[in-house]
């Protein structure tokens, strides 16, 4: 059982949700850090398009009235165990939106975040910094 | 008794069950890791679908409440099970010849069918609207492929049936022999249009690029696949792993089973299985772009059907 936890960390497969982002954090994730020239797959990682085969998730933009439910729902999605990442400092702080009527709250009250991703947006070598460090997590906790 | 202790023995550990997983990720790895190459990537270790595979096995399962819980759970286990029966009717030239009490190349041939029948029902039994188009896909591209591949097999066993003095040669045992002593098929211009259609039919039944319509990510999110989470979704991975090594191994039997004896001819067929899916699967993955469900449907009709068709008049008129 030792031995086979210690094979967990080698294989972190990722899931985006964007929570009303302003897709600046998304294209960084999606052409910038996970492209071949900066290929995150030599971690083992891989992008999966199911919640439910995910284990690191990585989440952009402020939490807007309009997404707070579904993004808790499809959190829910994801089996344990799981390693939350907020990229970007919308999930922090709500960043440029942080005075907007449609902010309603900031992502650690929603679910547990293990690894913030400052940035406005990050850049690639910071996203995979975080990533890195997730995994770690990830390795620790199965 | 020991007749069926060998018999387990032969699907469950060698070359069923473990052997043919065995091989089935190595190959996987071995695409992977070749495809990040080719697009000037690092790309991950060469062992990574066993990580992925041990890592599945710690993970949480979950079942949607729509589904019902005993087929959404029997569905995968069922999958597997057919390849490791199947891996064990797939003879190895000159390491292991398949027991005739698991039956002939007709049985192969439902068996090859199953995994497509178990994703449809998983698609279809996990109540996603995605697993439902899955279905339909995985049953129209399935739809186009049956037909030729049952042409291919049927010209190469009637091809070496006739040869032996019957009309039809239904044990791949029997092939494999013939083609030891008279050379084998790829060499043979006759079977050329034979081999084509496999080589056409090869990547629909795995779902390669570009026939990877039904399991597309960006599309229908990995479709029949999508609610299954943990040691089921593992148990899928096992069987599409073991699947490509009967397929691959099935090609090798009816072309070029030819090997030397003993423990060089295992060899062989497990360098043939990696050049098969280095060249073959890895060099398609990264050139290829996916066909829309229409095109691939008309394409597996029309080119596989055409050359399976030639070949067996080919071999008919030969007689």
């Amino acid at each position: 059982m030792k031995m086979l936890s210690s094979f967990a960390g080698k294989s972190p497969w990722l899931y985006r949700i964007n929570a009303g982002s302003c897709n600046g954090c998304d294209v960084e994730l999606a052409t910038t850090a996970i492209i071949p020239r900066y290929d995150v797959e030599r971690l083992g990682c891989q992008y999966c398009a199911s919640p439910k085969h995910a284990d690191i998730v990585l989440i952009t933009g402020p939490i807007t009235a309009r997404v707070k439910d579904k993004v808790l729902s499809v959190y829910n999605e994801v089996p344990n165990p799981k390693v939350t990442v907020a990229i970007g400092v919308c999930p922090i702080s709500g960043g440029v939106f942080r005075d907007s009527y449609a902010m309603t709250c900031s992502l650690d009250e929603l679910v547990p975040v293990d690894v913030n991703v400052p940035g406005c947006p990050p850049r690639p070598q910071a996203i995979i910094e975080g990533i890195a460090e997730a995994i770690k997590i990830f390795g620790s906790r199965s | 008794m020991p007749e069926i202790l060998k018999l387990m023995l032969e699907v469950l550990i060698f070359p069923g069950g473990l052997f043919v997983l065995v091989l089935g990720l190595l190959m996987k790895g071995l695409e992977r890791k070749l495809r990040a190459r080719l697009q000037r990537r690092v790309g991950p270790p060469l062992l990574q679908p066993f990580f992925d595979l041990f890592k599945l096995m710690q993970k949480e399962t979950t079942i949607p409440e729509e589904a019902p819980a005993g087929l959404f759970q029997a569905l995968p286990l069922a999958g597997a099970c057919s390849m490791a029966f199947a891996a064990a009717m797939v003879p190895i030239a000159g390491a292991y010849s398949a027991p005739k009490e698991l039956g002939d190349l007709v049985v192969l041939f439902y068996l090859l069918a199953v995994p497509a029948i178990v994703l449809m029902l998983a698609g279809s039994v996990s109540g996603s609207p995605f697993g439902a188009i899955a279905f339909s896909r995985e049953l129209s591209i399935m739809m186009a492929y049956e037909a030729p591949i049952l042409l291919v097999l049927l010209s190469v066993a009637i091809r070496v049936g006739v040869a032996q003095g019957g009309w039809i040669a239904l044990s791949l045992n029997d092939i494999v022999q013939y083609q030891m002593q008279h050379g084998a098929f790829l060499f043979d211009p006759l079977m050329w249009p034979a081999l084509l259609s496999f080589l056409l039919f090869f990547p629909a039944n795995l779902g390669i690029a570009p026939f990877d319509i039904p399991e597309a990510e960006s599309e229908v999110l990995e479709g029949p696949m999508l609610e299954y989470s943990g040691p089921l979704l593992g148990m899928f991975k096992m069987m599409s792993a073991m699947k490509s090594g009967v397929v691959v191994g099935l090609g090798i039997a009816l072309f070029y089973p030819n090997a030397p004896a003993g423990v060089l001819g295992l060899g062989c067929f497990v360098v043939k299985c990696v050049l098969v899916s280095s060249i073959g699967v890895a060099v398609l993955r990264t050139s290829m772009g996916r066909m829309r469900v229409d095109q691939a449907f008309w394409f597996l009709l029309k080119w596989p059907g055409i050359l399976g068709a030639l070949s067996l008049a080919a071999v008919l008129w030969r007689h």
